[in-house]
């Protein structure tokens, strides 16, 4: 009798877990529609929030990654910053196609993200350590390559990748890239064998070794990813902005760990579904437009996302010992 | 046992290192004192952080003064860091220098470093920010934030006509500058109390946030009239996503520092407005005052320089 309980109280545990951020996405957008029916709850400011969720979004799918594998990334914001100013300075007008400033801040990013792979995987340094020795090294760069001050004029085209709509509707491009990125992240993560091993190294890396799976290999690529979507991201953080910021991105490798840990990925590694990292970087969008339209103090916005990053942390915790 | 080995080596270094100090305290007092006769040589630049264009220019028109005086400059980074510009007082006094232009990172925080300074017998001059007891250095060179902020909105306050709905956007919640420039903009709220303050935030001087903070008030069809922001890059960010929403005819933008790119915007007529901080010239002044000190000259304890408006019709004096 009271092991039936047990176990029907664990799959509620588990429910919880799964969906309980689905649950207070939809409570909590519910809630922004009663009292902001002209300009909430309008259908151009519901796809303006997926626009506003993409960039950190898309930073958060590459966390997703790093986290899985029991790693963590905080140089993503800084090399946001890096990508941008390096596309800028490719992106006057007149000069190249639209697709080297691209390019260059893809491989901006990729550079950043195989030097942390190659300290964590080959050199053994704690991620949180390289990442952190990263963040530091390649905001300096950035503010080095932009000479302290925003690269600005930038050709209509470039300006043109984050900015628009698709042709004919209200849907905004960004908003295109984002769910494309987070739709072939959660393929990548559950239907091949690739993903399937980046959960089976951050649940238990002594068991991925004994298996076989090139551990180091592994690692490599998920910072190289985390990396390669970090330099996509400053691309189309410069050309929404216009300019190329050095100072652009602080705290957004704080932004990108709070969408995937209030989307129930384990900070553990090895556990957490990809759209439970979309609930969680639309979760922040929508919190943000919503209290931005009611007029609340960013004061009060910082507490109330404090607090929800918190209650999910808790859940992922207590959903966990109720497994163990 | 090992571990108290390595205590014990770590102290003995301290207690070295704490002798050092003192000596050097002590030398450097002396050569200041008897310096004094001398035309005073050595100085030393200490900034918040070297990562905008108001700070770079600011650090090149020091630079720029010092060249021309003849004496050594050399310039600090604090990289927004209280503790961290403390520090590099320090250092740069136990080296012997003859005065100092700090650029504060924080208005209470530094008061320590301001006074080993003045200690010492240092020239302590003091550029852009006042720092919280002004007594405790030698001269202020700067701006005041409110006119600053009373100059950009009276413009916008003009330009709407005296009325309608307006938002603002403030820098880091309580810095000096949020403050400073927000009661600018009550200055002329008073004076103007058919202006109504629709939305107010802070985007933190950052154009990303500046440009959602907007888009997401352009929902709430407030039928604003202005945003004036208190940096622009952030006037910029709202300016994007005004054109954006193809409201650029009904929602006029202004900003302050007068950056290369806003001078470019204004000069495009995108940007109604900015306000230069003549930053250039706290510089050179702030150089001028700090040598004058130390060469045993009074001047006044606290300079203040112009901020100057700039709009299309005099943009074309600030563009380099």
């Amino acid at each position: 009798m009271s092991e039936r309980l047990g176990v029907e109280r664990t799959r509620w545990k588990n429910n919880v877990r799964e969906f309980g951020i689905l649950i207070a996405f939809v409570a909590i957008v519910a809630v922004l529609m009663i009292i902001s029916p002209d300009a909430f709850a309008q259908p151009k400011n519901l796809i303006g929030i997926v626009k506003q969720a993409s960039i950190n979004g898309i930073l958060a799918c590459g966390m997703m990654f790093v986290i899985l594998s029991d790693g963590i990334d905080l140089s993503v914001g800084s090399t946001v910053a890096l990508a941008g100013v390096m596309a800028a300075h490719f992106a006057h007008p007149d000069t190249y196609p639209v697709i080297i400033p691209i390019l260059i801040g893809i491989l901006v990013g990729l550079a950043v993200g195989l030097l942390n792979g190659i300290g964590v995987a080959f050199g053994g340094i704690p991620p949180f350590i390289i990442t952190l020795a990263t963040m530091t090294a390649v905001r300096g760069v950035a503010l080095i390559a932009s000479g302290g001050s925003p690269v600005y004029n930038l050709s209509d085209t470039f300006n043109g990748i984050a900015s628009g709509f698709i042709p004919g509707t209200i849907v905004p491009i960004l908003a295109v890239y984002f769910l494309l990125i987070i739709l072939f992240s959660g393929f990548v993560l559950a239907k091949t064998v690739f993903g399937r091993r980046i959960y089976t190294i951050g649940g238990n890396e002594v068991a991925a070794k004994v298996s076989g799976i090139n551990v180091k290999r592994m690692r490599l690529s998920v910072y190289a990813i985390s990396g390669v979507l970090a330099g996509f991201a400053g691309v189309l953080l410069a050309s929404r902005t216009i300019s190329g910021s050095p100072t652009a991105g602080q705290g957004y490798e704080l932004d990108a760990i709070a969408a995937v840990i209030i989307g129930g990925v384990s900070m553990s590694g090895g556990a957490g579904k990809w759209y439970g990292t979309l609930i969680g970087a639309l979760l922040l969008a929508v919190l943000a437009n919503g209290l931005d339209i009611l007029n609340v103090s960013s004061n009060y916005q910082m507490v109330i996302k404090g607090a929800i990053i918190a209650i999910a942390v808790l859940v992922d915790i207590r959903g966990k010992s109720r497994n163990e | 046992m090992k571990t108290r080995k390595l205590l014990a080596v770590f102290m003995a270094l301290m207690m070295v290192m704490a002798v050092f100090a003192g000596c050097a305290g002590k030398v450097t007092e002396e050569e200041s004192e008897g310096g004094s006769k001398d035309a005073p040589k050595k100085f030393a630049l200490f900034m918040t952080h070297m990562s905008n264009a108001f700070t770079i220019e600011l650090s090149d028109a020091v630079k720029a003064q010092a060249a021309e005086l003849g004496v050594d400059l050399t310039v600090n980074d604090a990289a927004q860091d209280v503790a961290k510009q403390i520090s590099q007082i320090e250092t740069a006094v136990n080296q012997g220098v003859d005065g100092i232009i700090i650029e504060p990172v924080s208005v209470d925080g530094i008061m320590p470093g301001v006074k080993m300074a003045k200690d010492a017998g240092v020239t302590v001059v003091i550029v852009n920010q006042q720092i919280s007891d002004p007594s405790a250095a030698n001269a202020y060179v700067g701006v005041s934030n409110a006119d600053g902020g009373e100059m950009e909105m009276t413009k916008a306050a003009e330009d709407i006509g005296g009325a309608g709905n307006v938002a603002f956007l403030y820098g880091p919640m309580g810095s000096d500058a949020q403050l400073g420039r927000l009661e600018g903009y009550q200055r002329v709220l008073d004076k103007n109390p058919d202006i109504k303050v629709a939305f107010e935030s802070t985007a933190e001087w950052d154009t990303a946030k500046a440009l959602s903070l907007v888009e997401n008030w352009l929902q709430a069809n407030k039928d604003l009239k202005a945003i004036v922001a208190q940096n622009d890059g952030m006037a910029l960010g709202a300016l994007k996503a005004i054109e954006d929403a193809k409201l650029q005819d009904s929602i006029k933008v202004y900003g302050l520092d007068a950056t290369p790119d806003a001078l470019q915007a204004v000069k495009d007529g995108r940007l109604a407005a900015t306000v230069s901080q003549s930053t250039t010239a706290q510089g050179t002044e702030a150089m001028k005052a700090c040598f004058a000190i130390a060469s045993g000259e009074t001047v006044d304890a606290e300079i203040l320089v112009d901020f100057t408006l700039i709009t299309k019709d005099n943009v074309d004096e600030f563009l380099k």
